[in-house]
């Protein structure tokens, strides 16, 4: 049996939900747990006091990008099978901004937003509140703006196909990248409470 | 302090090892248990027939994928409504949802056939092919035909495939009607190993 399950046919979509459901459980645990749930700790990045969020996530990109890699390698995944969102280059360039900006605001994005509203927080039920709004939003004027939707289609890129670099090159160089950007923001992090 | 340090090195370890481990992807070859292929044709599970696929067509099923695995000059000429163009070697790397139900079809039934061993080892499992290929397509959908001397039992079967390949624009025969047509091209097709004729025949009626 190799991975992935689902779009091998090895489980069905009730166990498909099933899974996805403990999985959503455990990563808002684990948000929580690591104080994500506070707008405090997350706006903390902005301003360099406390890296966190970009720590932990740079983190899970790791250990993803290592997992996949090297189960590949021993063949119980299937690298082929897993699902590359495809680029559309304008439409994602502003998507990220709106997201940058909202996330700047709110200090959360929706995945924390979510963590917020669950421990009780307005802020996050606040943030939900928005994002589901914009989500219907974009759905009512979907006619008038899946022009620039659908514009400047790149189709899936991986970095090994863009930088026509071998696979385990690029995985090293993000090794290389995270373990110098850690230090980068520990260092950041003790000048700014240095500097308070 | 010492645990994401020991972390970091094994990161760092296992980055550097995969500069000379190669790429994940050689070493994805598909696996085939063919004792449980040889156990799916055993039972016949492993096509469908030209008449059940119509039916599939009729009904609008939108899980049903229609490949066509022949050149792009004979898609271009005649094929199957709903039908897609997916060479052998682009087949292989061609990502399907594990929901999708995929019909392969080719002239005859061994290209088909082929692409559904490979489909199967990539670990799909809705996976049938058209066993007669477009050669069964045109004789059972476009051209049915019956004696005029047919049993009732027969004849009621007639009319429901009948009914079927009205749809498609096709014209049943009954009887004389059928054998008084010596033109029809589908024997002489399938002699010469080309459905051109065949095609031709079906296009002349402008549907």
């Amino acid at each position: 049996m190799i991975a992935p399950f689902y779009e091998l046919g090895f489980i069905g979509e009730g166990a498909s939900l099933a899974v996805a459901a403990l999985i959503g459980i455990a990563f808002g645990w684990v948000l929580e747990q690591s104080g994500m749930g506070s707008a405090n700790k997350l706006a903390g990045q902005f301003y360099f006091r406390d890296l966190t969020v970009f720590k932990v996530m740079f983190t899970a990109i790791l250990t993803a990008m290592l997992g996949i890699f090297w189960l590949g390698w021993l063949g119980f995944v299937d690298v082929s099978r897993i699902y590359v969102p495809e680029t559309f280059l304008l439409p994602q360039l502003a998507g990220g901004i709106v997201f940058g900006a909202g996330f700047a605001v709110a200090g959360l994005c929706p995945g924390t937003s979510c963590v917020s509203a669950a421990t009780g927080r307005l802020d996050g039920v606040a943030v939900m509140g928005g994002m589901f709004a914009g989500v219907l939003a974009t759905g009512f004027l979907f006619d008038r703006i899946s022009a620039f939707y659908s514009s400047t289609a790149r189709g899936p890129l991986t970095l090994p196909d863009l930088l026509g670099v071998p696979y385990g090159v690029v995985v090293s160089g993000i090794v290389l990248i995270a373990l110098g950007s850690f230090r980068l923001s520990e260092a950041l992090e003790r000048r700014s409470a240095l500097v308070r | 302090v010492t645990a994401p340090k020991y972390l970091a090195a094994a990161a760092l370890a296992l980055g550097a090892l995969a500069t000379i481990a190669g790429s994940p992807r050689v070493h994805q070859n598909a696996r085939l248990d063919v004792s449980r292929l040889a156990q799916v044709v055993e039972r016949e599970e492993d096509h469908v027939t030209a008449l059940e696929l119509a039916a599939w067509i009729r009904d609008q099923r939108d899980d049903v994928r229609i490949i066509d695995v022949r050149d792009s000059a004979d898609f271009e000429a005649y094929h199957i409504p709903k039908a897609e163009r997916i060479a052998l070697d682009e087949l292989v790397s061609t990502p399907f949802r594990a929901s999708e139900t995929i019909v392969l079809y080719s002239d005859g039934g061994a290209h088909a056939a082929q692409a559904w061993v490979f489909l199967r080892a990539l670990g799909y499992e809705k996976v049938y092919f058209l066993r007669g290929g477009l050669y069964e397509w045109l004789d059972d959908v476009m051209n049915p035909s019956i004696a005029a001397d047919a049993s009732d039992s027969a004849k009621a079967e007639f009319e429901r495939v009948s009914e079927v390949s009205r749809y498609f624009g096709g014209v049943p025969r009954t009887g004389d009607a059928a054998s008084s047509l010596p033109s029809l091209p589908v024997p002489a097709a399938r002699e010469s190993g080309s459905t051109k004729a065949a095609v031709a025949r079906v296009r002349g009626r402008g549907c």
